[in-house]
């Protein structure tokens, strides 16, 4: 590896910025991998420590969704001779200004056999504090942690107000947790209150969330879970606590497998780069390797020699791409935790972040492999170059027609093949291998695609410019190696941007439908600012009250919670479906929509959400299992309807059905019609006149509904933006990369051009115009790869994300956007190059080589 | 407060050995002198944690009944947050009692586990379990030591308890408890000493108890004032309904 | 017409280098000299600070009595693209241009118009006897030809003053002597001054003047009336 140190050594000292710039794919292809992954992780991990710390001893938890269950249940299972404790608690979210508080409420006097509560020494005052009796005397007692109490300035005996389903309540602070343990769950934002306190709080009647339980020692936890199952019945779950966890990893997987598109894309992207520069900088060390041919070097000295250099190139950027995307999780981390929050309604605040190893060992791995394989073509024409020819001065080595024609035979090779699975994608695989071929056809196509775009472009630059507009495009025509890597890093870029933005605009344009039909009430009467929030709940007999407002036509109370069905966390909505069909048509994928109402009010049915049946495989007539504390739920599917309310989809049931079966008349959000003629302002003043006052209560007007969905939705396509900008990023990093390439490729030329009397404005016009050219073509490329790309993606989102079809509209807004974008990016990434160009010593330009 | 030295006692109670006097006998001997038809005291107790932070607590305490058979309820009357904070204990000659709290401010009762008889009693360092009246049959009972003054008796529960056994030191005189340790799987839990006696109608009675715990390095002391014994009472006060009415 | 005073050169590097030192030269107008010397004589320095490629570090260089140390880049360039071809060892032709557009490049970045670029390069081409071959990229073109194009892009505005660094040195004797051949006849057609950098005695002797530079210094001004074509 002596050649490394003499010849590699110095010509990447000498292309200082250049290396830099190639190794800047790698480091945003890793990064985004790692940071995406690494945040994704770390919101996960934070949720297992949650969950974790939050159950202490416990080794089995009992739940029946996240409806709850009676209070019994305890005695029931206190029965038992394997269960050593049982501690009930109810768990829930309230937002406190800054940060989400996470209350735990447990029952004080045996729930210490189960967590283990640290707390702070005593002070001054002595009294009250660790003291589990006045804790248990005064339901405004709180135990915080001690981060929370600094963050918030409050010592023991401060008083936290809170609005509580029974109005505004101050809570007294009786104890601080030690940090630590417990006190690190929920990122440190926890309280404990007492549980009778927290079913009043969150108007949870006499019900418990959830159970945790302690075995006996040396009782297997099976034995002791069949017992328990049994006992209870399959409307229940007991689950060991890391369960809960697979949960939350399966809500956002969606997530995760976006996150993996991108950091593909960008590495595939990156490869691209590196495949450019390498190309390049064989064609302009062609002498440097003739020489050492000649000196006797062996084909497979110089290819080693490039595929090692290579390897560096990618090992360097693959360290600097994973400290980048180390920075990226740290910045993206709280931005996941709080989405997956309101979107989800999973309390989750990440604390620290997560490195995984193998993620890492991973990206490393890819950041090397992309590297490796990106230069193994041009490594191969190094080892190919003749000794002879490279040596005479002045030659110039293009890509060879039969390359190219190869390439393009694979390119019709791969567009058969991709079509043809198309036509087999009742086959998952199918979109996939589609997918991948398309892509692939894309990329091989892009050299000969660029060449005949740049000829074509070519009267038009020179009808723009005579000479600069000739040049800029004979560059490009004469010189597809430099700049078709490039060229097709663009399109792959763009392309991606056009598939996001094309994805988003589809959605947003379903999600206004949806809303249209399905949120028509005047007014929601909530228990919190948002909809996704479902701590907190109504007594039933608060419909009868809003129902006697003045104004009022209709209330229809709905009902929702998650419940396990076919392994997935599903939203079951108890409505009452007479009364909400005459009001909401939403229009059936399966079935028909009088009957379906029909069967559904008569309680001899569940309607559900298409993307139910497309992510659950589940269709007409199969009689779902819906676990409830009073047994499983079966009910055929008697519709499947488009609806956006949850991501994992929705089960529509009649509220009769769900007060039998889960004992529970409680309700999240009423859904106010106002009469005809009545006053919205007023009415709405009315209700927060009559119920404001004595209990947390929100009335949302149809408008604000509608924008929070907006902006959850928003959200979400927020994190595209950051795929957008990567994208984005990459292709200006690679068209700065090529026109560096180029102007170094081409000192001579432009020296020579200023000779013979071209002023320096016409030369920086020319590569201005070089990297316009480059642009355009990019730009076009990339807009209609992006076409079949937002294809793909709405099949993928379908099939695997959402499962809800959203019809097919190209971003015609994005694309006219990416224009300008693009076209400023390139000519900005031209400014940099083309001073230098001009800069250089003309005599050292022209004895150049 | 006899209840808890009595309740301690049994739990702890001495039993059989070869050592010329039956242990099983001094202990029942001690239940014989402490026998009374109801008790009633008010207590203070100060819980002396490790950071030489003292809370206390008061409480009034009934009792109906004796050994075996007694129902309690104790009531908090200090300090204010707590004030009406009840307890009642329905005590049975077979099996463990049945406990339920009262909480006012909520207006709840609540059945004490079981399982939960163990932890602490409200931040004392007594725990549920102490409260516990038993039967001397549920322990087997051993002679240690006899040093002319007091007999060492060791107990060891036939149940399930937090303890494996306990030491016993009685005093060969007036049959009085003068100290406990109680010993779990891993050592020494608590001491109990009782100090202070005085014949309250015709029965020793100890003015003072004092419960360390030894892994927490914190003490508790309750003394007993006003105490009576064989006041008229009624069984209706002694029911889930007399604990839901305030004081 | 060329006039240099004093004209020093330097170059600064790890060790400071005077390609120049202190010369006084003049050259007539439509005067055809060489300048010759060994490698390292300050042959090329000389050429590129007359031609307004470079400036020297001190004197003057002046054409038609234009002092150039005053003027900014872009003035040197015009005055470039107005009075100066030029013809390189190494042709430097643009390998992406036909010859055709090679030699229309310099007028086009002078902004003719489009149709009298091409009229006047294809006449410029028939000078050079590459008339047929005007569509043809260098590439395709043997050394000879490729210079020819060189000359004829020289010559494209028709400039007072033609420099020529060691243009023969690239090629067979045959050829040389072709290109020499040209240039003399170019340059009585055309009147042009034509200073020749060159190693070659036979092109040296050719001409009617030859300045011998030695260690940046001028060595000798040989002036001779009886020429060898």
């Amino acid at each position: 590896m002596i050649l490394l140190r003499l010849i590699s050594w110095p010509y990447a000292r000498k292309h200082v910025l250049r290396c830099l710039l190639t190794t800047a794919g790698i480091v945003l292809g890793v990064g985004v991998f790692v940071g995406m992954r690494t945040a994704n992780k770390s919101v996960l991990a934070a949720f297992n420590q949650t969950i974790d710390r939050i159950a202490g001893a416990a080794q089995l938890q009992i739940t029946a969704g996240d409806a709850g269950f009676d209070e019994d249940v305890l005695d029931k299972i206190r029965e038992l001779p394997e269960v050593r404790a049982a501690a009930p608690v109810i768990e829930a979210t309230v937002g406190t200004g800054q940060n989400n508080l996470l209350i735990l409420g447990v029952d004080m006097l045996g729930d210490r056999s189960i967590r283990n509560y640290d707390l702070e020494g005593t002070d001054e005052a002595g009294i009250g504090i660790d003291d589990p009796l006045v804790f248990l005397a005064q339901p405004d007692s709180l135990m915080v942690t001690k981060k929370f109490a600094d963050e918030r300035g409050l010592a023991v005996n401060s008083k936290l107000p809170m609005r509580t389903m029974q109005g505004d309540q101050v809570f007294t602070v009786r104890g601080i947790m030690k940090p630590g343990g417990l006190a690190s769950a929920f990122g440190g934002d926890l309280a404990i209150m007492d549980i009778y306190a927290a079913q009043k709080m969150f108007g949870r009647g006499r019900k418990f969330d959830r159970i945790d339980i302690a075995l006996e020692e040396g009782t297997p936890l099976e034995n002791a879970t069949a017992k328990l199952q049994a006992l209870l019945g399959s409307g229940f779950q007991v689950e060991p606590p890391s369960s809960r966890g697979q949960q939350f990893e399966s809500t956002s997987r969606m997530y995760a497998l976006a996150s993996n598109i991108t950091s593909v894309f960008a590495l595939f992207i990156g490869m691209f780069i590196i495949y450019n520069t390498f190309a390049i900088a064989v064609t302009e060390r062609r002498a440097e390797i003739g020489i050492l041919r000649a000196l006797g070097a062996t084909r497979g000295q110089i290819r080693t020699l490039f595929l090692a250099e290579s390897a560096i190139a990618g090992l360097a950027g693959t360290c600097v791409g994973v400290l980048f995307g180390i920075a990226m999780a740290r910045a993206m981390s709280g931005y996941i935790g709080g989405m997956l929050t309101e979107i989800y309604g999973v309390a989750q605040s990440p604390g620290d972040l997560t490195l995984d190893p193998w993620l890492i060992g991973t990206a490393v791995a890819m950041g090397l492999v992309t590297s490796l394989v990106a230069a193994v073509i041009p490594a191969r024409s190094a080892s190919r170059v003749d000794p002879v020819k490279a040596l005479q001065k002045g030659g110039f080595q293009s890509l060879s027609e039969g390359e190219n024609r190869a390439r393009r035979r694979w390119a019709i090779v791969f567009g058969t093949a991709s079509v043809a699975a198309f036509a087999f994608n009742r086959l998952w695989i199918m979109t996939y291998v589609g997918y991948v071929l398309a892509i692939l056809a894309a990329v091989l196509l892009s050299p000969a695609l660029s060449f005949w775009l740049s000829r074509a472009l070519r009267p038009l630059l020179a009808g723009l410019r005579p000479v600069e507009g000739a040049l800029a495009a004979d560059s490009l025509i004469q010189a597809p190696r430099r700049t078709s890597g490039t060229i097709a890093a663009l399109m792959l870029s763009l392309a991606l941007v056009i598939s996001l933005g094309g994805l988003a605009r589809s959605s947003y344009d379903s999600l206004a439908e949806w809303m249209r039909i399905a949120l028509n009430p005047d007014f929601f009467v909530t228990t919190a600012e948002t909809l996704s929030s479902r701590s907190f709940v109504f007594p039933a007999s608060l419909g009868d009250g809003l129902r006697a407002i003045d104004g009022v036509a209709e209330v229809q109370p709905v009902r929702s919670v998650r419940v396990m069905v076919k392994n997935a966390p599903i939203m079951v909505i108890a409505i009452d479906v007479s009364k909400v069909a005459k009001r909401v048509h939403l229009p059936p994928v399966e079935g028909d929509s009088d009957a379906m109402y029909r069967l559904a009010a008569e309680e001899k049915g569940v309607v559900v959400s298409a993307n139910f049946a497309r992510l659950h495989d589940a269709h007409m007539g199969e009689v779902l299992e819906i676990p409830a504390p009073d047994g499983i739920l079966r009910l055929p599917i008697v519709g499947v309807v488009d609806d956006f309310s949850d991501q994992q989809g929705t089960l529509l049931i009649n509220r009769g059905l769900f007060i039998r079966y889960w004992h529970d008349d409680s309700v999240n959000v009423f859904r106010i019609y106002i009469a005809p003629g009545a006053d919205a302002a007023q009415v709405r003043q009315r209700i927060l006149q009559a119920f404001g006052g004595q209990q947390r209560l929100f009335v949302l007007t149809n408008r604000e509904v509608r924008d929070f969905i907006t902006r959850l939705t928003d959200q979400w396509f927020g994190l595209t933006n950051v795929q957008t900008a990567v994208a984005v990023l990459v292709a200006i990093l690679g068209i700065v990369n090529a026109l560096t390439v180029s102007i170094t490729d081409r000192r001579r030329e432009l020296g020579v051009l200023q000779a013979v009397g071209g002023l320096r404005n016409q030369i920086r016009h020319t590569i201005w115009m070089e990297a316009i050219a480059i642009g355009i073509i990019g730009v076009t490329l990339g807009l209609a790869l992006g076409a079949v790309q937002l294809f793909y993606s709405i099949e993928i989102a379908r099939r695997d994300l959402v499962g809800i079809s959203i019809g097919y509209a190209y971003p015609f807004q994005t694309a006219l956007i990416l224009i300008p974008v693009i076209l400023g990016s390139a000519l900005l990434a031209a400014l940099g190059p083309a001073e230098s160009a001009v800069r250089g010593s003309l005599i050292e330009a022209l004895e150049y080589e | 407060m006899s209840k808890f030295v009595s309740l301690v006692t049994l739990a702890l109670a001495p039993a059989l050995s070869a050592l010329g006097q039956d242990p099983r006998q001094i202990i029942l001997e001690v239940q014989k002198r402490q026998h009374s038809d109801s008790q009633r005291y008010e207590g203070t107790l100060e819980v002396t944690s490790q950071g030489n932070q003292v809370a206390t607590k008061r409480w009034v305490y009934q009792r109906i009944g004796s050994f075996g058979n007694s129902k309690a309820i104790l009531r908090f009357t200090a300090p204010a947050e707590v004030k009406g904070v009840g307890l009642l204990i329905v005590n049975h000659p077979d099996r463990a009692s049945d406990q339920w709290m009262w909480r006012p401010a909520i207006g709840r009762d609540q059945r004490i586990a079981l399982q939960d008889r163990s932890t602490r009693f409200f931040g004392t360092d007594f725990s549920f379990e102490d409260l516990e009246e038993r039967d001397v049959d549920q322990y087997n009972y051993k002679l240690l030591a006899d040093d002319g003054a007091m007999w060492k008796l060791e107990s060891r529960p036939r149940k399930s308890s937090q303890y494996e056994y306990s030491y016993f030191w009685v005093k060969k005189d007036n049959y009085t408890f003068v100290k406990i340790e109680a010993y779990n799987k891993k050592g020494l839990v608590r001491t109990i000493d009782y100090k202070n006696y005085e014949q309250i109608k015709g029965i020793w009675t100890a003015r003072l108890t004092e419960v360390y715990d030894v892994t927490r390095k914190s003490r508790t002391v309750l003394k007993y004032e006003k105490l009576e014994y064989n006041l008229p009472m009624k069984d209706d006060d002694f029911t889930l309904q007399a604990l839901r009415r305030d004081l | 017409m060329i006039l240099l005073r004093g004209v020093s050169k330097t170059f600064e590097g790890k060790r400071k280098v005077t390609a120049l030192d202190g010369i006084d030269l003049s050259i007539g107008k439509g005067e055809m000299a060489s300048l010759v010397g060994p490698s390292g004589s300050g042959k090329s320095t000389m050429l590129n600070l007359i031609g307004g490629l470079d400036r020297p570090t001190q004197g003057e260089v002046e054409l038609d009595g234009q002092p150039l140390s005053k003027l900014s880049d872009d003035e040197l360039t015009r005055v470039r693209r107005d009075k100066i071809g030029f013809i390189f060892q190494f042709f430097n032709l643009l390998p992406t241009l036909s010859c055709l557009e090679n030699v229309s490049l310099p007028l086009h970045l002078r902004g003719w118009p489009r149709k009298k670029v091409e009229e006047r390069a294809r006449e410029l081409l028939d000078m050079v006897k590459l008339g047929a071959r005007v569509e043809h990229l260098p590439d395709e073109l043997s050394g000879g030809e490729r210079q020819r194009v060189a000359i004829a892009r020289a010559l494209s505005v028709y400039p007072p003053i033609l420099l020529a660094d060691e243009p023969t040195g690239n090629l067979d004797t045959h050829t040389g002597a072709e290109i020499l051949k040209l240039m003399h006849d170019l340059h009585d057609r055309l009147g042009a001054t034509v200073l020749v950098v060159t190693h070659d005695k036979t092109v040296a002797e050719s001409c009617p003047r030859t300045i011998q530079l030695r260690d940046g210094r001028v060595f000798a001004d040989t002036r001779r009336e009886e020429v060898r074509r």
